[in-house]
């Protein structure tokens, strides 16, 4: 190797791997866009699409404040690749609503007072959609086991529980009413 | 994150061909491989956010027809490589047949990452020790 090829060499590192063109339906809404391989859907969803709704806690899949709906199942988007969603449809904490209707999800946590600061409560609220479609919680204690993906350092727990079990006793009907469009 | 190439396979030969044309596959111990599956993700992007995996490529299997929960002839079941850890724990042939199993995932992680994290991913699951977590430790 001669020394011009050595200073090229350290001078112009490979190029990094191109973008890779993805379309997803994103609270109803058709979005195309380039992205990165190693681009979370997290980071996706908080960087260029501003939807800062959804947050970023622990970054590793252990606090849940991440929780968003792909094809209504819930998932931590902090481990989601966003390329890997391509075509699929996402629903954030800004898509439950309708228009000005909160969703009964929403309603409900503000009428038990299931939050203090506010940060988990995105996760906590999407995670409660994704689990009362699943269908399996039937009691207090399946909603604690199946919420525990998501924390709540301010300790709001019984009242989150209480605000779940209250929509889920209005029955599936009113919590699958998605303002985006985008439930299932 | 490092930056990786991202490929999404169209069929099972289809990823292999990806793995064996990185020249990879040979060392499944290796943290660095020129090429790696993902699926779930749940396990592998952890760990390439702590930089103790640096894979050049990642080879998206996840939307191969590898999904399936099937009767075998003997009684047994099939689980699905793809199938996700939620869908195996609550399949009524699961919970009927191989009750240990499915509450055995259920005890494990959280209802967001069981509905990511796939049976294969399961089996090829890191090490959970904390060491392997510390790039600095010689163990990878």
């Amino acid at each position: 190797m001669t020394a011009t090829d050595a200073l090229s060499h350290t001078t112009m590192p490979p190029a990094p791997p191109a973008d890779v063109p993805v379309t997803l339906r994103i609270n109803g809404a058709e979005r195309r866009l380039a992205v990165a391989p190693w681009t979370t859907l997290l980071d996706l969803l908080r960087g260029p699409l501003d939807l800062t709704g959804t947050k970023k806690g622990c970054d590793h899949g252990q606090c849940g404040a991440c929780t968003v709906l792909v094809e209504g199942t819930r998932i931590n988007a902090c481990l989601a690749l966003a390329v890997m969603q391509d075509g699929r449809d996402i629903t954030t904490i800004e898509g439950l609503a309708a228009g000005d209707a909160l969703h009964p999800l929403q309603q409900a946590f503000i009428d038990h007072d299931a939050f203090q600061c506010g940060y988990c409560t995105p996760g906590q609220i999407c995670s409660a959609v994704g689990l009362i479609r699943e269908g399996h919680a039937k009691t207090p204690a399946d909603v604690r086991e199946l919420m525990s993906g998501n924390i709540c350092r301010c300790g709001a727990y019984p009242n989150i529980v209480a605000a779940v079990e209250q929509v889920m006793g209005e029955g599936l009907a009113g919590v699958t009413a998605n303002g985006g469009g985008t439930s299932r | 994150m490092r930056p990786f190439q991202y490929v999404r396979a169209a069929s099972v030969a289809g990823a292999v061909a990806e793995i064996r044309s990185a020249g990879g596959g040979d060392d499944s111990s290796t943290v660095a491989p020129a090429a790696d599956l993902v699926a779930g993700g749940t396990n592998l992007l952890d760990l390439m956010k702590a930089d103790v995996m640096r894979p050049a490529k990642l080879v998206d299997v996840s939307r191969l027809p590898l999904a399936a929960i099937e009767d075998l002839p003997d009684g047994g079941l099939r689980l699905g490589a793809t199938a996700t850890n939620a869908v195996t724990a609550y399949d009524e042939r699961v919970v009927a047949r191989y009750p240990m199993l499915s509450r055995a995932i259920l005890a494990g992680a959280s209802a967001q990452l069981r509905n990511m994290a796939t049976n294969g991913g399961n089996l090829n699951q890191r090490t959970r020790c904390y060491y392997f977590y510390d790039t600095a430790t010689p163990c990878n």
